[in-house]
């Protein structure tokens, strides 16, 4: 794993790390992935992957609205708000 | 050096169901901002979202409208990447196997018909709005949007032209409209589309690099956006440089498309099964009970109104085009039997009538009753033609029953032959010149006549008795 | 007579007799809080409320119910609405939920009084309570020692007679590993049983949620009332929910128990093993038959839980942006620095390493190599499982492979040496399947826990083979000390 993996995947999930910390998570990253590696030897040709351990199928619901009317608890919870929208440093596409 | 176009679409269509594709928030327009949130679509720790069954009905239809593959067991995958309006930080879509393959729809340039091939189309919720020049140094989010259903359509790159490109949204809008499946409200965002769009030399089989014009929603943009990139993109390659792949926004106020703000890093979406929803399955049962309910389609109407009403088809094209028309035909039919007269009145007042005032039928006050109701007016002989066209302005301002106006105004047709006979003497005694004039041969003088009997009748005579007795009289 | 370490039947026992009102429980209960403060078992404690119940169950003096009156405490994983909710995170430390988790809308429809929300490994990773951002949890047993995770802060309120039960959530081990250094009986319920729904997800294919309790039979009264479809949670079983009460006595002669060859349990440390084979014989001496099983792919589990777990949360913790709630970073120039500066300040360590690693299992060109052959592996392992239950009812390992250990004496060199803690643990986890686990001695003084995993749906058995093993041994009377305390 070398820094530039670690910086891309750092930034795909909006992570920073600190400088002081960087090398031990990089070993810690490649000792992970050793770990999970091991994996590579077990012969799964044909096997389905188990993605939920259900065998079950999805439940739908008939499209009748039922609001939950919480507008007011959504925009207090976040760290800027009006009382319309949530606030966030200004976008520029 | 001949350059051709490749163009391939895909569009994005908000489905008409009443609640979200995972929540049972409205999905109504126009609420205050962010009053159509449940807590899924709020994207609070701890939330799961539930499938609503009819968006998958409404997908389905359109798959089985454009005659592609259903596949009756699909399942749904994260995307993820981080942007202010996508509240879970991932959005649920179709990646690996959609509720529809394949499939395909005809559209006509020119009296010449192509077919354009459908890759696939899947369910997908919606993200919800950023509005950036509102709140000083913010952006404002609203997730009214975030989880409304969306079907993405994706086209074959098989489009070649700008104007090929609209005919195509044209077909897919009164394809979605007609099958109820979306409002097509393009204005209010139910239907648009990303272009991709690349040149190559004509007869290369490879194709060029493409570009992406995103989310373009009139028929216009479309048409103006897509011509714009490809004069941009042939004028780059003739210069012998190479076109750079990327994401662009169509710029109206300036006619341009630019390319949006590049990210540092490409995106990558991890894609992989949503562990949160089970595969989906849609029974046979289910997929019979769609079928045995298919709505009638365009074309289907167009011979039904040609056989059963007897319509030119012309007319049967026209009608049966809009939905809103056709459905506004069909209800009129219930009421009155005069057909041809019916689709008269739709293809000519009616129509030059919503033309003017930028609305359809079913916007307006007009409703089929009332129509039906002059429609019969006319052909019993209450009211001429001619009345008929002032009670019509009326009823378009008030949506009044022709009846009611008829009577408020005192506006019956005379048909009566004495009242009329009295009148025409009265007439003839009052001109004896042009009496005189027009036995003597000017014939052209038996409007005047006419005239003045309308003048005193104020319009009411039943032309067809006036002419006769008229005749008569001036022997 | 006080209410530490009492069971909830004898608790309930206690209030029907009327020896004691529901509010002097549950200010006893509150007071045996305060007075063990040292463990930091809890995060945030619900007395205006709790006691206002207490109160009003009082007036009322109406039929009660098994949980009428009965405190539980409530791990910070689970929304409660108005209570804050933190997830052991610095993410979430002011974050109130505008909801309340259904499994525990469920205990307090019932009439259970919520004493407070306790500590946890954050966003549940973790094998030892020791990533918590509001401080480790002691383990009643010993102090500056683990009480094991992640739900240490339930295990540890339960062991020191805080409360009777507490609720849990296990993906890896979390309720059975932190039960079994505790000295008491933690169950995982078949993946599906009780609904997700206001469980703050760590790994939706893996997560459940559970009881801890002093007995088999308690766990059974909980797990009565939590579990149950639920409209929220599609992934929630609309299987009938049996009363896991009702055979929880019969006689287990002829019970057929697996153990798996795989293990090697002789590779343990000899008084582990000890306590195993003690196990075994008083199985034994109730009727029981052993058998050896053979799970080809069980070794493969530690592995596979790594490549799932970690992917699921990469992308479940996503919506921790700062944007809607939670800890927003200050002096942001735009959106992107707003991400990655929220996040890396409210985030620890253990839980950026599980979302980078995630994010690169998913990652362009890898997700075949790692989350997809996972998921295939996966497969494998339940499918080992489904064979195994042709021929044993039940399958029976030590819960861990030690007991409690000292503070920072593991992982902090490499943190695969905690996830190995897991080992005995997780398969269960990625087939889908119920376990418990229940003391069944010391080792070192500290407690040691007996694992038994059951079939899809048959939690009855767990509990019946549990319980009789209960009324037959003392193990689970065991009580701390709490003298450092």
């Amino acid at each position: 794993m070398d820094q530039e993996t670690v910086r891309t995947i750092c930034y795909l999930a909006r992570l920073e790390i600190d400088q002081s910390k960087s090398e031990k998570i990089q070993k810690d990253l490649e000792t992970i992935i050793d770990l999970i590696s091991s994996l590579q030897t077990i012969d799964t040709s044909d096997v389905e992957p188990l993605y939920s351990p259900l065998e079950m199928t999805a439940f739908m619901h008939e499209d009748i609205e039922k609001s939950d009317n919480k507008k007011e608890k959504f925009l207090e919870n976040a760290a800027a708000s009006n009382e319309d929208y949530f606030l966030v440093p200004r976008v520029v596409e | 050096m001949t350059w051709e176009t490749v163009i391939g679409l895909e569009t994005h269509v908000q489905l008409s169901t009443k609640t979200k594709l995972f929540s049972r928030a409205s999905t109504a327009f126009g609420a205050s901002p962010n009053t159509n949130v449940n807590l899924i679509d709020c994207g609070l720790p701890g939330v799961l979202p539930s499938v609503n069954k009819e968006a998958f009905y409404k997908a389905i239809r359109f798959g089985m409208a454009v005659g592609a593959q259903i596949n009756q067991t699909s399942l749904f995958d994260r995307k993820n990447y981080f942007y202010a309006d996508l509240p879970k930080g991932y959005q649920i879509t179709q990646m690996d196997l959609p509720i529809v393959l394949g499939g395909s729809i005809e559209i006509i340039l020119d009296k010449l018909a192509k077919t354009i091939n459908i890759t696939r189309a899947h369910l997908e919720e919606d993200a919800g709005k950023s509005i950036h020049d509102e709140f000083d140094g913010f952006s404002a989010i609203d997730l009214n949007r975030a989880g409304t259903p969306l079907l993405e359509i994706v086209s074959e790159p098989e489009i070649s032209s700008a104007k090929e490109a609209v005919a195509y949204m044209k077909a897919m809008h009164q394809l979605v409209t007609y099958l109820d499946v979306s409002d097509g409200n393009m204005a209010q965002g139910s239907l648009r589309c990303d272009a991709n769009v690349s040149i190559r030399k004509k007869g290369a089989k490879e194709l060029g690099t493409r570009t992406e014009i995103k989310n373009i929603n009139s028929f216009k943009f479309i048409e103006k956006a897509i011509n714009f990139e490809i004069k941009r993109q042939i004028k780059i390659l003739e210069n012998g440089e190479k076109v750079t792949q990327e994401t662009r926004l169509y710029d109206s106020s300036k006619d341009e498309t630019r390319p949006m703000r590049s990210k540092e890093f490409a995106n990558d979406y991890r894609y992989f099964p949503e562990p949160d929803l089970l595969p989906v399955i849609i029974s046979d049962e289910e997929i019979k009970k769609i079928r045995d309910e298919f709505p009638e389609l365009p074309n289907e109407k167009e011979t039904r109104y040609q056989k059963e009403f007897g319509l030119s088809a012309y007319d049967a094209q026209i009608i049966a085009s809009s939905k809103p028309m056709a459905d506004f035909f069909e209800a009129a039919l219930q009421k009155t039997k005069n057909y041809s007269l019916l689709s008269n009145w739709l293809i000519g007042e009616i129509s030059a009538y919503l033309n003017k005032e930028q609305i359809e039928i079913h916007e307006s006050k007009l409703s089929a009753d009332i129509v039906a109701m002059l429609i019969n007016r006319i052909d019993d002989q209450t009211i001429s033609g001619k009345i008929g066209k002032s009670i019509f302005e009326e009823m378009c301002a008030n949506g009044s029953s022709p009846d009611e106006i008829i009577k408020s105004q005192g506006l019956e047709q005379i048909s009566d032959d004495e009242a009329i006979e009295e009148i025409i003497l009265t007439v003839i005694n009052e001109n004896p010149a042009q009496v005189e004039a027009y036995l003597a041969g000017k014939e052209k003088l038996f409007g005047f006549f006419v005239g003045q009997v309308m003048k005193l009748t104020e319009g009411k005579a039943n032309p067809k008795t006036v002419n006769n007795i008229l005749k008569d009289k001036l022997k | 007579m006080s209410i530490q370490f009492k069971s909830i039947v004898e608790l309930r026992a206690m209030l029907d007799e009327k020896s004691i009102s529901t509010s002097e429980l549950i200010q006893e209960s509150f007071e045996l809080a305060k007075k063990y403060k040292e463990l930091n078992c809890f995060i945030t404690m619900n007395e205006e409320s709790g006691t206002k119940k207490a109160n009003a169950i009082d007036q009322n003096e109406k039929g009660s119910s098994w949980l009428s009156g009965i405190p539980l405490a409530q791990k910070d994983l689970f929304c409660t609405e108005g209570l804050r909710t933190t997830c052991s995170s610095k993410i979430l430390s002011n974050f109130i939920p505008p909801y309340t988790a259904t499994a525990v809308q469920k205990l307090e429809d019932a009439g259970s009084i919520t004493i407070g929300k306790t500590n946890m490994d954050e966003f549940a990773m973790g094998s030892s309570n020791e990533t918590s951002f509001f401080g480790n949890v002691h383990n009643p047993w010993k102090k500056g020692y683990v009480p094991g995770g992640s739900s240490g802060g339930s295990a540890a309120a339960v062991a020191a007679g805080i409360v009777p039960a507490a609720t849990g959530t296990d993906t890896g081990g979390s309720i059975r590993q932190p039960a079994a250094h505790c000295g008491i009986t933690g169950l995982k319920p078949t993946y599906g049983r009780i609904s997700r729904w206001g469980m703050i997800a760590f790994a939706s294919s893996l997560d459940q949620a559970g009881p801890l309790a002093r007995t088999a039979e308690d766990c059974a009264i909980l797990l009565n009332t939590m579990s149950g479809h639920d409209l929220n949670d599609t992934t929630s079983l609309s299987s009938d929910v049996p009363d896991f009460l009702e055979n929880i006595n019969q006689p287990i002669d002829g019970l057929k128990i697996g153990v798996i060859k795989e293990f090697n349990l002789s590779d343990l440390d000899p008084q582990v093993q000890a306590c195993f084979e003690e196990s075994k014989k008083a199985y034994e001496a109730l009727g029981a038959q052993f058998i050896e099983i053979s799970l080809p792919n069980i070794s493969a589990s530690v592995p596979t839980y790594y490549s799932i777990a970690p992917a699921e949360c990469s992308s479940n913790l996503s919506r921790f942006d700062g944007v809607r709630f939670g800890h927003r970073a200050e002096n942001t120039n735009d959106l992107n620095d707003l991400y990655i500066k929220s996040r890396s300040e409210g985030f620890g360590d253990e839980v950026k390493r599980r979302i980078l690693i995630g994010t690169y299992a998913l990652s362009a060109g890898y997700y075949d190599a790692y989350y997809k052959k996972a998921q295939q592996v996966r497969r494998l392992i339940k499918n080992d499982f489904d064979h195994a239950f042709q021929s044993v009812d039940v399958l029976m390992t030590p819960t861990s492979p030690n007991t409690a250990f000292e503070f920072g004496s593991k992982g902090t060199q490499n943190p695969v040496e905690l996830y190995l803690e897991d080992l005995f643990t997780i398969s269960s986890n990625l087939a889908g399947l119920p376990a418990i686990s229940i003391p069944h001695g010391q080792v070192n003084s500290l407690p040691a826990g007996l694992q038994l995993i059951g079939n899809f749906l048959r939690e009855d058995q767990l509990l019946n083979a549990a319980h009789i093993f209960q009324k037959n041994s003392d193990h689970h009377l065991a009580q701390p000390d709490l003298g450092d305390f």
